[in-house]
């Protein structure tokens, strides 16, 4: 296990770095920043005075290895556009991010999991149709226009809830709900099939034999081990929601990570959209990485070596 | 189990109607809030480069000269001006100011930040306005003195535009990057939080020098950029202003009777310009005859009417009518395809001809719908015109390598509000965004630029329009305007003619 431990630590660096040389090369080709920086009237000295001061008029592969020694001492650059730290730009809005889908998890968890569970074992029911027609809606409906639906429903006809912004429960309720929308329907869909899949198992009909209620059968024995794919359907689906994010803070306008990265790609700001990219896969290599290791104890029979 | 699902739904119900009580509209406990497109990056008026930013530091900082929202330049920290010689400007200064933390105001305040703006060290986009200014020199605490490199007539636009004046003792105290968290200002509203990405929230400076809208406590900048997100928000009452209603909304947001939509010229003028630089592409387009039967071919009347659904004006000339050296007496090419067809058979094109035409999407109203009319109305005299639609990035650096297609869409804001800041960089040989040459005009050009005398000077540029109009190196469009929907809390909202600026220090709450 530490072997298998260590192992997945180095491969997980090794991922990161190669996100942080795409993103850079990327980043480069999209043009001059300095363009966007200035107004359509600044002139070459201008330009030149800028593309130096942000160390733009090295050749690359040296701006490239800077900017990886630079992060070993924990300086991420400035931001071209805040002119200050842009770790601390996308720090100061992460907490917003992770408040909205960490609330569209749960949400969709509480939700999507009894749907599944009920339809799986009912199949074909009216519950397991309308459970199921919920699920393919939530799935194929656009998340841009959901939330503008859900917006001109909720807060401009019926007035119940804020339309825009960050505050208390009630700001969460719609971003949540728009963010936590495909998930719930996957992780549901998900679900039915994996406990349809399980309920069919020989060990379950031996549970029935043994008398046991069904509630136990379907919780205990069925559930526990339908849960396997469906953790690592819901851990894939935290990374779309990171994702997911970025439209959702938009449409809501949610001062998080996604807005961020939005406003720093349109304005080449190159600090801010590298840090975005890195603390977002170090977040989903960290989360791959943890549902591995709780795969053991949910199976015991899975072992790393 | 049914009755399950109808419980929840009742607690759901339940819980909605509890927590709805708690949005109320805030205008009522005096505070405004405005809604913009963009956040503003910085609050330090000096590291800025947005019209967003410049609405919110108009409110915290006070210039010497404001232009105010008919246009009009305003004393404000200046009591008055004057030129010694043509390179000198005097300005007196408005005596027992106080900057929001006490501190007193001064010309040394002056010399600060106008030298602190030209550090190229402080990175302050706008600095390309401000670079002919030689030095700022103190002539007693309450004079100072602006030396230009050369002659500029622009002078006093560029001083109302951006050179916000900041606090020497503050700042040279704690450092530029304290200033930044903790903005200290002269103006109507001083800092209170910013929680970016979200909203500035700034109160009411009961010290101002000049007069105060007593109504307003609190001035709330909000960011909300996605279009649909922003209306609703004024529809629901969470904000009193929201900038940039498309005109298509304009019929669905006054149907809301407390809701009224207020439009005016904005200082963005649309245009097609040709690509003159490159004679083995642009071909026909090089006959002056070619581009004045294309401005008879398009019908700008009904883009306006039809595609933009009236938020445009039309123009005669690259000049809208709130820029300096404006002539309202040089009128339109009218729309006459006849007229068109026989100037290229006088060019010896009677059949057409074919070209290509660039447009982005998305970047101006209507952009790419206006294109592909345009396209049509082309075809009617015979020109085809292939139409490519590209990505922004993409398309502004192809443009500033002249390397664009013969035809392509564009706009300009005019910063200034001068005929200098729209013409020169678009019709000067060696600009980078011209793509024409016409050594006559750039000559014309620079001595207009450095003539202080302004009836002679607005004489120049009267020449120089007609030339421009006749000689054609664009189809000269429209002027958009832009919609601001404004709820019925706000007394005095005004939309800046030919400027993106929103005053909203000046606004008040109605009763």
């Amino acid at each position: 296990m530490q072997r298998y431990l260590i192992k997945r630590s180095f491969q997980s660096l090794i991922v990161i770095l190669g996100i942080t040389v795409i993103v850079f090369m990327i980043l480069h080709l999209t043009g001059d920043p300095t363009d966007l920086l200035l107004p359509p009237e600044a002139g070459p000295e201008e330009r030149e005075l800028l593309r130096h001061e942000l160390g733009l008029d090295k050749p690359i592969y040296v701006q490239y290895l800077e900017y990886i020694k630079n992060i070993c001492h924990g300086d991420f650059g400035q931001s071209f556009r805040y002119q200050t730290p842009a770790f601390s730009v996308v720090m100061g809005a992460l907490p917003a991010t992770i408040e909205l889908t960490m609330a569209a998890m749960i949400l969709s968890i509480v939700v999507a999991l009894p749907i599944g569970i009920i339809s799986a074992i009912r199949p074909r029911s009216y519950y397991d149709t309308l459970g199921m027609t919920f699920a393919l809606l939530g799935q194929s409906i656009p998340v841009y226009w959901a939330g503008l639906m859900l917006i001109l429903l909720f807060a401009v006809t019926l007035g119940w809830l804020p339309s825009t912004g960050r505050g208390g429960i009630k700001h969460l309720i719609l971003p949540a709900v728009t963010l936590g929308m495909f998930s719930t329907a996957a992780i549901a869909r998900f679900t039915r099939s994996s406990m349809i899949d399980v309920l069919d198992a020989d060990y379950i009909r031996t549970a029935r034999i043994k008398g046991l209620s069904e509630h136990i059968v379907v919780l205990k024995h069925a559930f526990k081990n339908a849960s396997i794919p469906v953790l690592t359907m819901t851990s894939l689906q935290f990374g779309r929601m990171l994702s997911g994010a970025v439209i959702t803070e938009t449409i809501f306008s949610w001062p998080g990570v996604g807005r961020i990265a939005v406003q720093a790609i349109y304005n080449r700001d190159f600090p801010v959209v590298q840090t975005v990219v890195l603390v977002a896969s170090v977040i989903f290599v960290g989360i791959n990485f943890m549902v591995d290791i709780i795969y053991t104890y949910l199976d015991p029979r899975i072992k790393y070596t | 189990m049914k009755k399950n699902i109808v419980l929840v739904f009742l607690v759901l119900m339940i819980a909605f109607s509890f927590i709805s009580e708690g949005i109320a509209s805030a205008a009522a406990k005096g505070k405004l809030i405005v809604a913009q497109g963009a956040e503003t990056t910085t609050l330090d008026p000096h590291k800025g480069g947005s019209a967003i930013f410049v609405n919110v530091c108009i409110t915290m900082y006070d210039l010497l000269i404001r232009r105010d929202r008919e246009g009009k330049q305003r004393l404000a920290l200046a009591t008055s001006y004057k030129n010694i010689d043509p390179v000198t400007w005097e300005f007196k200064l408005r005596k027992g100011v106080k900057f929001q933390n006490g501190e007193p105001f001064t010309s040394r305040d002056v010399k600060f930040s106008y030298d602190r703006m030209r550090d190229p060290k402080t990175k302050y986009p706008f600095r390309v306005f401000y670079r002919g200014i030689q030095e700022v020199q103190i002539i007693d605490d309450y004079t100072v003195r602006v030396i230009t490199k050369k002659p500029d007539p622009v002078l006093l636009s560029r001083l109302a535009f951006g050179a916000f004046i900041v606090p020497e003792k503050y700042i040279k105290e704690h450092g530029d990057e304290y200033f930044a968290k903790h903005p200290i200002g002269s103006g109507r509203y001083k800092f209170v939080k910013w929680a970016k990405n979200d909203y500035v929230e700034l109160e009411a400076n009961e010290n101002y020098w000049g007069d105060r809208p007593a109504t307003i406590k609190k001035l709330v900048f909000k960011t909300i950029p996605e279009t649909g997100s922003r209306l609703a928000a004024l529809q629901t009452g969470e904000v009193d202003i929201a900038t940039n209603a498309p005109p298509f909304m304009i019929s669905k947001l006054e149907k809301n009777p407390k809701i009224k939509v207020v439009s005016g010229p904005s200082g963005r003028v649309i245009f097609i310009g040709f690509n003159l630089t490159k004679p083995e592409k642009a071909g026909p387009l090089m006959n002056k005859k070619v581009r004045q039967a294309l401005n008879y071919a398009v019908d700008k009347q009904s883009l306006i009417k039809y595609v933009l659904m009236g938020s445009g004006e039309q123009l005669a000339t690259p000049l809208i009518p709130q820029a300096f050296g404006y002539d309202p007496n040089i009128k339109p090419y009218p729309y006459d395809p006849e007229k068109a067809k026989k100037l290229l058979k006088e060019a010896g094109y009677p059949n057409g001809f074919e070209t290509q035409f660039a447009t982005g999407s998305g970047r101006y109203l209507m952009d790419k719908q206006i294109a592909e009319a345009i396209v049509g109305m082309l075809d009617k005299v015979g020109i085809k015109a292939k139409l490519k639609i590209c990505e922004w990035g993409e398309y502004e650096k192809v443009r500033k390598s002249h390397k664009v297609e013969p035809l392509y869409l564009l706009g300009w804001g005019n910063t200034m509000s001068d005929a200098d800041g729209t013409l020169v960089p678009l019709f000067f040989s060696k600009s980078r965004y011209s793509n024409y040459v016409n050594p006559t005009l750039d000559k014309m050009m620079m001595e207009a630029r450095y003539q202080m005398d302004p009836e002679k000077r607005k004489g120049q540029y009267s020449e120089i329009l007609k030339l421009i109009k006749d000689e054609a190196p664009w189809i000269f469009l429209y002027q958009q305007r832009d919609n601001y929907g404004v709820r019925d809390t706000v007394a005095n909202f005004k939309q800046s003619a030919g400027s993106e600026r929103m005053d909203c220090d000046v606004l008040r709450l109605a009763k």
